[in-house]
C-alpha cells in the first residue's frame, strides 16, 4: 500500500510504518542503500517540526557534512516550516565547537603551555605546515624515513592520519608505533620507519602543546577526555538538543559511536540510520560494528528492505555479483544464479575488449552520447574509476567535449597554487622582497608580467625580464623600462613599458609591514594596480575570486602562526610562499567549485560518488581490470586495519589478511555502486592500463564469472 | 528570478542591497569575491575585529556559565588592553539586567515573500513578565544616535523575526510586537544599553517593507542591479576598484560613523568551518 504524505510524496509501506512510530521514540533504522532510509529521515524531521518541536532542539549528526544535504534541502524547500534552525554537526564540528566554547574550563587540564591564552585551531593545511616544520629537519639532518622513496607531503599527511586515527579510535598516541610494529611481518627496515613515525608523532604533539595549537586529533581528544564528562558542557548539549537524527552511522568513527551511545538516553527522541553493506569511510576510521551496536540503545528497530532504486535486471546482476564474491572469499551464498537475459540487460560492454586505454575512453564517450540522444538526462549518468587521475580526467574531458556532452568533475583541473593568478601574485611578491631570498626565475617573472600587464605577450615579457630584471640580488631587482636598450623597447612597445613602470614603481614603494603581512600587500597590489585598466586582471571576476581565496589562505596561515609562544624567528610571508612551492599548502580548490552542476555527466572516483549517496540511472565503471578497485593504497607510514578498533594486539598482518581485505573492499564497493544504479552499468575494460601494463584484475574476472554462470543456467 | 529558491535573506545581505544593489549582485548572485582592503590601516582594523569577536565569545561563555575566574584569567592575558575595560563594563552594567531565560547565540527564521529570512541574536532574554529582550553587543567606540539605530536593517529585521517566530522560545506562547525590545549595548561605554521598543504598527510597516524589498530583489532582471548613487558608501566597499570608484581603502575612524562592521572575523565564532575529515 502506498499513500500520499503531505500531498507531495508517495511513501512506501516501510516509510509509513516509520512515520507511524511515536516521535518520542528512539528508533534504529537499518537497510541497504536505495531502500529510502534518508528520505524516511527527512520525513521524520518534518514530522518532528510539524508536531511543534522547535527546530533548534533538533540535532542532525552525520559523519560528513555533505551527507546532511537532504535534511537542509527539505527545510529550504519549505521556508515556512521551521521558525528556527536545526543544527547539523559532525564529530569534528562538535569537538571544535565545544573546545572553543569551553576552553577556559578545559585548558588547565589540556597540557598546553599557556592555559590562559586562547588556542589556535589548526586546519588540515596549517597542521600539515607545522608537521612539515617538525619533520623536514628530521628527514634532512637525521635520516628519518631514509628507506622510503615517497613524496614528503605524503609523509606529513600519513603521520597526521595516524594521530587522527588514535583520536577517533580512542587509543593513546604513544601506541601508534608499537601497534604498527607488532603487526608487521615483512622487511626489518620497516620497523625503523614505524619508530620514526612515533618520534614524529611525539614531537608534533609536544610542539602543539607548547604553542597552544590544536590539530584535529587534539581537539577530539580534549573533547572526549575532558569536556564530554564535564557537567557544564554536557548540560549545555543536553539542554540545547532534545531530538537526534543520526544518519549514515556506519560511516562514522568509534569515538562518535561511543558518544552517541552515552548521549542517546538523554534525548527525547532519536532516529539512528544505518546503511547495511557500507562503511566506505573505513580508511578514515569508520567502524561499522560499533555503529551497528547503537541498535541496542534504541527502543525500536525498523528494517527497510524494499529496493526502490534498482530495476529487476540490476537487482539480478547484484545478486550474481554478491554470490560470486562470496564464493571467492570461501563463503557459501544462498543467492540464486541470475537470469542471463537480466544480467545482459543490466550490463553494457563493448563488443570486443579494447586493447588500449584510449579506445576504451572513446567507447565510453560514444555510449554516453547514445544514451543522451536516446533521451537520458546527462545528470543521470556517472563515469567512475577507482582513482580519477589527471590523465584519465583529461582524456575523458577531451572526448566528452568533442561529442558536446556536458560534464563536471569532482574537482577542477588544478589546485589553487597552480592557478596562473596565484603564481603571478606570489612571483611578484617574491621579486619585491629580495630579503626573502626566494628569487623568482627569469621565466617565471616573465610569465607573471605577461599575466599582469595587458598587451604583453610571453616573447615581449621575456625580452623585458632579460634586461630589466636582475636575478639573485639583495636589492630591489626590477629596473625601470628605460634601462632596456631602445631597440628592445621598440619591440616591447612603449605602452607596455609604461604599464610596467607603473607596476614597478608601485612595487618599489613597499614597506616593512608589507613584507610581514603578505595578504594586505597582495590586496593592495590587486586593487591599486592589477585590476586597473591596462593590467591583466581588469574586470576579471574569475581572477579576483582566485586572488581572494589565495589571500584568505595567507591570512589564515598568518593567524595560525600567531601563537603565545611566538614564531619570531620566522618570516611568515616567506614561509607561506615556500610551503606553497613545496606543495604543502594552497593545495585546495577554489570554493566556487562547490556549487551545483546542473544536469551534466559526473566524473569521479568511485568512493566520491558513493559518499554522495545519490542514485543515478546509468553508471560507467572504467578500467575494471585494474587492481585499484580492491587493493589498499600504498601507505608505508600507516595501516587502517591495524589502527582500527577490531585489531587485536597480538595479531600480525599477513598475506591472507590482505587478500580477505581485498575481497571485502571489492564486495563493499561494487555492491554499494550497484545499490545506487537504477538501470544499467557499462563496463569499460581495456587490456592495458593507462601506463601500458596488462589489466586482469579481480573485478573483471568476477563479472566474467557472473556472465558465464548466468549463461550456463540459461542452457 | 536570478536568486535560487533556497536563497536565505539576512540583515547583512539586505543591508548590502539597500546600500548598493550592484554590490548585492556581485556578492550573492555572481558569488564574486574581490580582494581589497576595507580600510587603509588594515592591521588595526583586523585587530579591532578580532578583539570584538573575542569579546563576544567571552560574553557567550559567561552566559553559558563558565566560571568567572577562568574568564578573568583569559581577559588578563588578552593582548588588547581594551578588552579588559569592556569586560569590566559588561560585568558592571549587564548582569543585573538579565532576569529571565537566556537564549544565547540563537538563530530564528521566518518566511518572507516565499524565502527564508534569518536573524542571529547575541542573546534573547525571555523575561518572567513575558517580555522578550534582544541584546546586541557592540564594540565600536562611537555610540550612534537612537534614530539611526532604529532605521537599521538589523534592528528592524531582528525585531520583526522575533515577533514572527519568538513562539519557539516561549513554549508556543503567543508573542506580540509590544512584548519585544531591542537593546544595543556598547562595551566601551559604561552607560546603559540603548533600548528600542517595538509595536504592532512598526511590525506591520516592517512586514510590508521587507516583503516589498525581497520582491524587488527577486523580480529584478540581472542588468538592473545598478551601482549606488551615494559614492560615500563606496569608501568601505571591497568592490570599489572593480566599479572604478577608487582604489584605496577608507579611513578607520570614519568607518565607525558608517553602518559597516568589520567582516571576516566570524570564523572565530564559526565552529563548523573545519574538522570533518575529507573523504
Amino acid at each position: 500500500m502506498v499513500f500520499e504524505y503531505n500531498c507531495i510524496m508517495a511513501l512506501t509501506p516501510e516509510q509509513t510504518h516509520l512515520l507511524d512510530i511515536s516521535h518520542h521514540a528512539k528508533v534504529f533504522l537499518q537497510g541497504s542503500a536505495g531502500t529510502g532510509k534518508t528520505t524516511g529521515g527527512t520525513l521524520w524531521l518534518k514530522k518532528l517540526i510539524q508536531s511543534g518541536i522547535p527546530a533548534h532542539e533538533i540535532l542532525i549528526f552525520v559523519p560528513q557534512r555533505t551527507l546532511a544535504a537532504p535534511y537542509d534541502r527539505c527545510l529550504q524547500d519549505e521556508p515556512g516550516l521551521a521558525q528556527s534552525l536545526v543544527t547539523t554537526m559532525t564529530l569534528g564540528g562538535l569537538a571544535r565547537r565545544m573546545v572553543e566554547l569551553f576552553w577556559p574550563v578545559v585548558s588547565p587540564a589540556s597540557g598546553v603551555a599557556f592555559p590562559d591564552q586562547p588556542p589556535q585551531f589548526l586546519t588540515l593545511e596549517t597542521a600539515q605546515y607545522y608537521m612539515a616544520h617538525i619533520v623536514l629537519p628530521l628527514i634532512e639532518k637525521e635520516g628519518f624515513f631514509a628507506s622510503l622513496t615517497i613524496n614528503r607531503n605524503r609523509i606529513y599527511s600519513q603521520i597526521l592520519d595516524n594521530l587522527n586515527k588514535a583520536a577517533i579510535v580512542g587509543f593513546p598516541i604513544d601506541e601508534i608505533g608499537p601497534r604498527l610494529k607488532s603487526a608487521w611481518v615483512g622487511e626489518l627496515d620497516q620497523l625503523n620507519v614505524y619508530d620514526d613515525v612515533q618520534e614524529c608523532v611525539n614531537r608534533f604533539r609536544s610542539y602543539c602543546l607548547s604553542h597552544n595549537l590544536l590539530d584535529f586529533s587534539l581537539q577530539v581528544e580534549l573533547f572526549q577526555k575532558h569536556l564530554w564528562s564535564s557537567p557544564l558542557c554536557r548540560n549545555y548539549l543536553t539542554r540545547s538538543y532534545r531530538h537526534l537524527i543520526a544518519d549514515n552511522v556506519e560511516e562514522d568513527t568509534p569515538i562518535s559511536h561511543t558518544i552517541l551511545q552515552e548521549w542517546l538516553p538523554d534525548f527525547d527522541s532519536a532516529l539512528v540510520i544505518f546503511d547495511e553493506d557500507a562503511g566506505y569511510r573505513f580508511f578514515l576510521g569508520a567502524d561499522v560494528e560499533s555503529g551497528l551496536a547503537l541498535r541496542k540503545t534504541c527502543d525500536e528497530q525498523v528494517k527497510f528492505s524494499t529496493q526502490l532504486v534498482n530495476s529487476p535486471e540490476v537487482q539480478a546482476l547484484r545478486t550474481g555479483l554478491q554470490s560470486t564474491i562470496a564464493h571467492l572469499s570461501g563463503n557459501t551464498s544462498t543467492s540464486t544464479i541470475p537470469d542471463f537475459k537480466a544480467v545482459t540487460t543490466a550490463l553494457g560492454t563493448p563488443a570486443e575488449n579494447p586493447r588500449f586505454f584510449p579506445v576504451m575512453i572513446h567507447w565510453v564517450a560514444d555510449q554516453v552520447r547514445q544514451l543522451i540522444d536516446s533521451g537520458a538526462s546527462p545528470g543521470e549518468i556517472v563515469i567512475l574509476a577507482p582513482f580519477m587521475s589527471d590523465v584519465l580526467r583529461f582524456s575523458l574531458a577531451n572526448q566528452l567535449d568533442t561529442l558536446e556532452i556536458p560534464y563536471h568533475s569532482h574537482r577542477p583541473s588544478r589546485p589553487l597554487r597552480d592557478e596562473p593568478t596565484t603564481q603571478t601574485l606570489l612571483t611578484l611578491a617574491s621579486a619585491t622582497f629580495p630579503e626573502w631570498r626566494l628569487f623568482p626565475k627569469r621565466i617565471n617573472l616573465a610569465f607573471a608580467l605577461m599575466q599582469a600587464i595587458d598587451g604583453l605577450d610571453l616573447v615581449r615579457a621575456q625580452l623585458l625580464t632579460a634586461y630589466a630584471y636582475e636575478e639573485q640580488t639583495r636589492e630591489f631587482p626590477l629596473k625601470p623600462f628605460e634601462a632596456v636598450p631602445s631597440e628592445v623597447r621598440d619591440r616591447i612597445t612603449y605602452q607596455a613599458g609604461e604599464r610596467y613602470d607603473r607596476l614597478r614603481d608601485w612595487l618599489a614603494e613597499k614597506t616593512p609591514e608589507d613584507s610581514q603581512n603578505l595578504d594586505f600587500f597582495l590586496n593592495r597590489l590587486f586593487g591599486e594596480v592589477l585590476s586597473q585598466p591596462g593590467y591583466g586582471f581588469n574586470n576579471d571576476l574569475n581572477s579576483a575570486n582566485i586572488a581572494a581565496v589565495l589571500i584568505e589562505s595567507i591570512q589564515k596561515f598568518r593567524w595560525a602562526m600567531d601563537t603565545p609562544a611566538g614564531n619570531n624567528d620566522l618570516s611568515i610571508s616567506k614561509e607561506y610562499i615556500q610551503m606553497v612551492m613545496e606543495g604543502v599548502i594552497a593545495a585546495q580548490y577554489i570554493q566556487s567549485w562547490q556549487q551545483d552542476h546542473q544536469d551534466s555527466v559526473f566524473l569521479a572516483p568511485a568512493y566520491t560518488f558513493l559518499i554522495r549517496n545519490q542514485a543515478v540511472d546509468y553508471q560507467f565503471w572504467l578500467d575494471i581490470g585494474s587492481p585499484s578497485w580492491y587493493q589498499r593504497l600504498d601507505q608505508p607510514l600507516t595501516q587502517p586495519y591495524v589502527l582500527s578498533p577490531q585489531w587485536q594486539p597480538s595479531q600480525t598482518w599477513n598475506a591472507e589478511d590482505e587478500l580477505a581485505a581485498a575481497h571485502e573492499t571489492l564486495s563493499r564497493l561494487s555492491l554499494g555502486l550497484l545499490n545506487r544504479c537504477r538501470k544499467k552499468v557499462f563496463l569499460g575494460p581495456s587490456d592495458m592500463d593507462v601506463s601500458g601494463y596488462e589489466n586482469r584484475g579481480l573485478l573483471l574476472r568476477v563479472f566474467q564469472h557472473v556472465l558465464l554462470e548466468a549463461r550456463r543456467r540459461s542452457r | 528570478m536570478i536568486l535560487s529558491a533556497d536563497f536565505t535573506f539576512s540583515q547583512s545581505n539586505l543591508q548590502d542591497y539597500r546600500d548598493c544593489p550592484y554590490r548585492f549582485y556581485l556578492r550573492y548572485v555572481l558569488h564574486t569575491r574581490w580582494p581589497a582592503l576595507v580600510v587603509e590601516d588594515a592591521l588595526k582594523f583586523e585587530q579591532r575585529g578580532q578583539s570584538g569577536a573575542r569579546f563576544h565569545r567571552l560574553v557567550q561563555q559567561w552566559l553559558l556559565g563558565v566560571p568567572e575566574d577562568r574568564l578573568h584569567a583569559l581577559v588578563t592575558g588578552d593582548p588588547d588592553p581594551d578588552l579588559g575595560q569592556w569586560w569590566e563594563n559588561f560585568l558592571e552594567a549587564i548582569p543585573p539586567l538579565l532576569d529571565g531565560e537566556r537564549f544565547v547565540e540563537t538563530t530564528l527564521a521566518t518566511n518572507l515573500a516565499g524565502h527564508r529570512a534569518l536573524a542571529k541574536y547575541d542573546l534573547v532574554l525571555v523575561q518572567p513578565d513575558g517580555r522578550l529582550i534582544i541584546y546586541d553587543w557592540k564594540t565600536s567606540q562611537k555610540k550612534p544616535r537612537q534614530d539611526w539605530l532604529e532605521d537599521r536593517v538589523q534592528t528592524r529585521l531582528y525585531q520583526f523575526i522575533l515577533a514572527c517566530s519568538g513562539g519557539v522560545l516561549t513554549n508556543r506562547a503567543m508573542v506580540t510586537p509590544d512584548q519585544i525590545e531591542m537593546r544595543y549595548w556598547f562595551a566601551p561605554n559604561r552607560t546603559a544599553p540603548i533600548t528600542l521598543t517595538y509595536n504592532t504598527d512598526r511590525f506591520e510597516q516592517d512586514r510590508d517593507y521587507f516583503t516589498d524589498l525581497i520582491n524587488e530583489i527577486t523580480d529584478k532582471p540581472a542588468d538592473s542591479f545598478f551601482r549606488t548613487a551615494d559614492e560615500a558608501l563606496c569608501r568601505f566597499c571591497v568592490y570599489r576598484a572593480h566599479c572604478d570608484r577608487g582604489t584605496l581603502g577608507g579611513d578607520l575612524e570614519d568607518l565607525e560613523d558608517s553602518d559597516r562592521q568589520p567582516e571576516g572575523f566570524e570564523d572565530l565564532l564559526d565552529f563548523d568551518q573545519i574538522s570533518e575529515i575529507e573523504f
